[in-house]
């Protein structure tokens, strides 16, 4: 039992990097992105080839795969990036799939028996779970506490702003295209670093693993969560993953139908949309003393007149 | 050894065209007659997707499992009305495949009625992540709830009718495509006909052009949308009855079809009904020939589906026949 | 924001304390053997993984009523792989570390295979695949202490099957010119390239090489392509879906050659699925035992146990699997992986419903191939084919 809630904290600590990178496009930016499978997929597989074919360590595979992952992003973004919405987010869904599919056609198996990663001369063996916990969660942290910092600086305000009011943050003086790749970009560097870091642990890379439905976890997570808010994403990141091993977790395998967890999955995400669409931790700006109903707030905060659309968030948590 | 040179050997050259042409010429049209077949199903599912985004401005994902549910509805009824696999083609298995159409594109409708009654109506003036994530969840449930009823086997759908191939020179043809284009292109002429002479058609028109002012007008919209639902949930059972001659039915069968008509709604210009359909044709042949034409492995055909996609957004982000709408300041 | 992120930190810290107290956790088995099955029992190829596991079920249920293994019974943990690594490594973390399993079956697919495999070298737990056929699953490194091989299987690795594949098609059948229609998928890959190899070095050509995607439906561009390069024969070493569909569509599209096929299609699904279109097809599958009724015998009662459904041959290779491990584990008498591996290790001259095995070395399967006529949907033995010096020799 203990054991395997270890194993879902190592997956709630990939989920939820990839999550924070996802979090940045759609919950900072605004942009509705699906191709998170994509990036996961160039990082893994950097890592993948850095380590087993030119034998180079783990450590330093690491910012190969964040800089391959960051490229690609720069690549697909200059272009896909003038769509807006929906379109956007069906070129990403897209371009998702083409990563998917050159991986497989490529080799379908895939790569296995990665060399370990070492530290100081001490191996992280995947039956040592407690190293990777550390491993992970200190990258958990460390872009925790990047993104929060992000969120308030010059760059971080930029993105918020355009998020809001495309059209407005341009008038103002902000260069909309540069502060969308930019955010792309960085997502899609720590959704690399995310695919490096599973690599590690699970030393196996399979073209199969990297499908639509990832992007759509990634995008749940953070959605669960809350958009905009690092904190937020993590705690998304833990429940997705609790829902996923359940069965496991609580040794009802055999009684519990496979599919239950996927089900459970679409009702909670019908559930939450209707209920609480901001998500768990998601915050509702007018909250002290507003006399509006729920209702009237939900439509305000999605919906804004123009005149509330310039005062951009400080108060991000 | 193969049927291959059948009739259109020709023994000297007609007009300068060398054998080799002849053949390079009949594989392609053998190619485009694949291609067709699959384009008319993506039209017919493009349909629903097409129909709901131009009211409600999203995408629905649910549609690719309506499908899926469509499927196995018209599949149990066909073989209960004919004891399946092991009946004669005749005429009773063709009146018997047309009331299970007619069942299922009911049932469906009524499906797409309800799921657009619970999932996507409270949330009409939410932000536009909310429907589509919810969309998700409805597409996750259905699914996996019809792989646990059902079990993820593939089952097959007996054809109704004699299934000879027909050779036309070199090209063949069966029957099943052609029934495929034909309930394909009549089911898309009732509906363009409906969308632009009656009266709901005529409501439909305007809800999308300006929700709230055709309420002033004195529109229905709620009704609007659920008629919306109830006729792309319907037209997405016959697309899933008439792929699963060559898909086989199984519980994730609409989510890559789903997501492939969605393209095809996309690539011919979302939100236009004559888009869907030439987005479907235009995406099945593109299938079938692309990676034959690239000279690249077969394997590929959808990455030629999706930057064939990406191509047309970039070209023209609203698609084929999509009308541009400049975003006002 | 400081306080979030010691909040945080904190909450961090007890997690990884609670944690590290829980991994020095360990299980006795108490009064039963506890075995475990990893295959995908959801998803498209949920069918492989169903059949494997209802297979080890029915080899444990009978090990059971006649009375178990030195007084304690068997118990079957099957976990679903989904057919993914991830979800693979998951059931293997779960039934390695929670469950305590002494042996393990599967994973069914070869991409998981791969993944678990490198687990169970690392821990020594025995693991006996019985349907991962790439040839690199047994080409995992010994990681363990001892350096010992703990990975098996009770299928011949693709490259065994290849390779009497093409030595039939070219010296048997007499074919010169061949296609193949193939998943890009790491089984059917590689017995296509295996063949391929063995077919070309032989003096054959292989004139049309299409793929496909696996889930793809619709396999007409391939088919025409293939149906243009005018082949003698095209080999489709895939799934069962896969396999229907390219069957069906190339008798709509003209294309009247003789169909190949591998071991996937001992599926008697596929009957159902294209049951007018499988007649003269050839497959390379496993051999049959002479003269032993244990195959009927466990088509029987398998068909009696599961509502009449019929195993293919990968559920054979899981029952026959089941029983090597039980067999292992009553000589070595006790729960010690190392014991009952070194036992698995000895097994010899099993017999099986899949007649006599041995274990290679590297823990291949030493066996020969068996080759199938289907006659309308009914695969008819036509006989067991070893490669010696180069050509193929029928053994029985």
């Amino acid at each position: 039992m203990l054991n395997f809630f270890q194993l879902i904290l190592i997956y709630a600590g990939i989920y939820a990097i990839m999550a924070i990178g996802q979090n940045c496009i759609t919950g900072y930016t605004g942009m509705l992105s699906l191709c998170h499978a994509g990036f996961f997929c160039i990082g893994s597989y950097a890592t993948a080839i850095m380590c087993k074919t030119f034998g180079l360590s783990f450590w330093l595979s690491l910012p190969v795969a964040a800089i391959a992952t960051g490229l690609i992003g720069l690549l697909i973004g200059i272009p896909t990036l003038r769509l807006k919405g929906d379109y956007l987010c069906i070129a990403t869904l897209g371009l998702g799939e083409i990563i998917r599919n050159i991986a497989t056609n490529l080799n379908p198996v895939g790569y296995n028996s990665i060399p370990r990663a070492s530290l100081f001369g001490y191996q992280f063996a995947s039956r040592n779970k407690v190293a990777f916990i550390i491993l992970i969660w200190a990258f958990v942290l460390i872009f925790y506490v990047l993104f929060q910092q992000l969120a308030h600086s010059r760059l971080g305000r930029a993105m918020i702003a355009v998020r809001e009011d495309e059209v407005a943050a341009q008038s103002n003086g902000i260069n909309v295209t540069k502060y969308k790749i930019s955010s792309f970009v960085l997502g899609a560097a720590v959704g690399g670093i995310a695919g490096c870091l599973q690599t590690a642990y699970t030393l196996t890379v399979q073209p199969g693993s990297y499908t639509f439905m990832v992007s759509v976890m990634v995008l749940c997570t953070v959605v669960l969560g809350g958009m905009g808010n690092a904190k937020a994403v993590i705690l998304g990141a833990f429940i997705i993953q609790l829902i996923s091993y359940l069965p496991q977790l609580t040794g009802l395998t055999n009684v519990i139908p496979a599919q239950a967890k996927q089900i459970i999955y679409g009702l909670l995400l019908v559930v939450m949309m209707l209920c609480r669409p901001q998500g768990i931790l998601g915050r509702d700006r007018f909250r002290y003393g507003d006399p509006r109903t729920r209702r009237e707030k939900l439509h305000d905060f999605f919906i804004r007149p123009a005149g509330k659309a310039r005062e951009a968030r400080h108060e991000n948590p | 050894m193969t049927v291959l040179s059948g009739g259109l050997s020709p023994s000297g050259s007609l007009l300068f065209i060398s054998e080799k042409d002849v053949s390079t010429i009949s594989l392609y049209m053998q190619y485009i007659v694949n291609g067709l077949t699959l384009g008319a199903i993506y039209s017919l599912i493009a349909l629903g997707y097409t129909m709901v985004y131009g009211i409600l401005k999203f995408i629905n994902f649910a549609h690719g499992d309506i499908l899926m549910v469509g499927a196995f509805i018209g599949l149990l009824i066909y073989n209960a009305l004919t004891g399946g696999e092991a009946a004669a083609p005749g005429a009773w298995t063709i009146i018997a495949f047309v009331i299970a159409t007619l069942v299922s594109m009911v049932a469906c409708g009524l499906l797409g009625m309800l799921i657009e009654r619970i999932a996507y109506k409270p949330l009409r003036n939410a932000n536009r992540l909310a429907p589509l994530l919810s969309a998700i969840g409805v597409s996750f449930i259905l699914s996996n709830g019809a792989a646990w009823i059902f079990g993820t086997k593939s089952r097959r759908f007996p054809y109704p009718f004699e299934n000879e191939p027909i050779h036309i020179g070199s090209i063949t043809i069966t029957p099943h495509q052609i029934v495929i284009v034909a309930v394909s292109v009549l089911m898309m002429i009732l509906l363009a006909s409906f969308v632009s002479r009656t009266r709901m058609g005529k409501a439909m028109r305007a809800a999308s052009l300006d929700q709230p002012t055709s309420m002033l007008m004195g529109i229905n919209v709620n009704k609007v949308i659920s008629l919306t639902f109830a006729l792309g949930s319907a037209l997405a059972a016959v697309g899933g009855i008439l792929a699963s001659f060559d898909f086989r039915v199984y519980p994730s069968m609409g989510t890559m079809t789903g997501l492939k008509a969605f393209v095809a709604a996309v690539i011919g210009g979302i939100g236009n009904i004559q888009g869907a359909m030439l987005g479907g044709i235009l995406l099945g042949i593109l299938e079938a020939v692309g990676a034959p034409l690239l000279h690249i492995p077969n394997g590929m055909k959808d990455t030629v589906a999706f930057a064939v996609l990406i191509i047309v957004l970039l070209v023209k982000p609203d698609g084929i026949l999509g009308k541009n709408e400049r975003e006002k300041v | 924001m400081r306080k979030a992120i010691a909040l945080l930190l904190v909450a961090f810290v007890c997690l990884a304390g609670v944690a590290a107290g829980g991994s020095g956790e360990g299980g006795s088995s108490g009064d039963t053997y506890k075995i475990g099955f990893i295959g995908p029992l959801t998803g498209d190829n949920a069918n492989y993984g169903i059949r494997c596991s209802n297979a080890a079920r029915l080899a444990i249920d009978e090990i059971n009523a006649a009375g178990g293994i030195g007084g304690k019974t068997l118990e079957l943990i099957a976990e679903d792989s989904e057919g993914t690594v991830d979800k693979a490594l998951a059931s293997y973390e779960k039934l390695a570390y929670m469950d305590n399993v002494c042996a393990i079956i599967g994973p069914v697919f070869t991409s998981p295979a791969l993944a678990v495999a490198q687990r169970c070298q690392e821990d020594g737990i025995v693991m006996i695949s019985p349907s991962a056929t790439h040839k690199d699953v047994t080409a995992q490194p010994a990681t363990n202490p001892d350096g010992l091989n703990y990975v098996f299987r009770t299928v011949p690795s693709d490259a065994l099957q290849s390779e009497v594949a093409g030595h039939y098609f070219y010296e048997v059948l007499g074919y010169r010119k061949l296609a193949s229609l193939y998943a890009m998928n790491d089984y059917s890959q590689g017995l296509a390239l295996g063949m391929k190899e063995t077919f070309e070095s032989l003096g054959g050509e292989v004139v049309a090489e299409e793929t496909c995607m696996v889930g793809d439906k619709d396999f007409r561009a391939q088919l025409t392509q293939i149906r243009s390069a005018g082949p003698e024969a095209v080999y489709i070493p895939n799934y069962t879906v896969e396999d229907a569909l390219i069957l069906e569509q190339a008798s709509q599209l003209g294309l009247n050659v003789q169909f190949l096929s591998s071991d996937g299609f001992s599926d008697p699904e596929l009957y159902n699925l294209a049951p007018d279109f499988t007649d003269g097809v050839v497959y390379v599958g496993p051999a049959q035992a002479e003269a032993s009724t244990k195959l009927a015998d466990f088509q029987a009662a398998y068909a009696a146990a599961y509502n009449g459904d019929a195993p293919d041959s990968f559920a054979t290779n899981s029952y026959d699997a089941t029983y090597i491990i039980a067999g292992a584990i009553e000589r070595a008498g006790s729960a010690d992986t190392t014991a009952i591996r070194n036992e698995v290790a000895a097994t010899k001259d099993f017999q099986g419903a899949n007649g006599t095995m041995n274990f290679a070395a590297n823990g291949d399967l030493v066996a020969s191939q068996g080759v199938y006529d289907v006659e309308g949907i009914i695969p008819v033995y036509v006989g067991a084919f070893q490669i010696v010096d180069g050509h193929i020799v029928q053994v029985d």
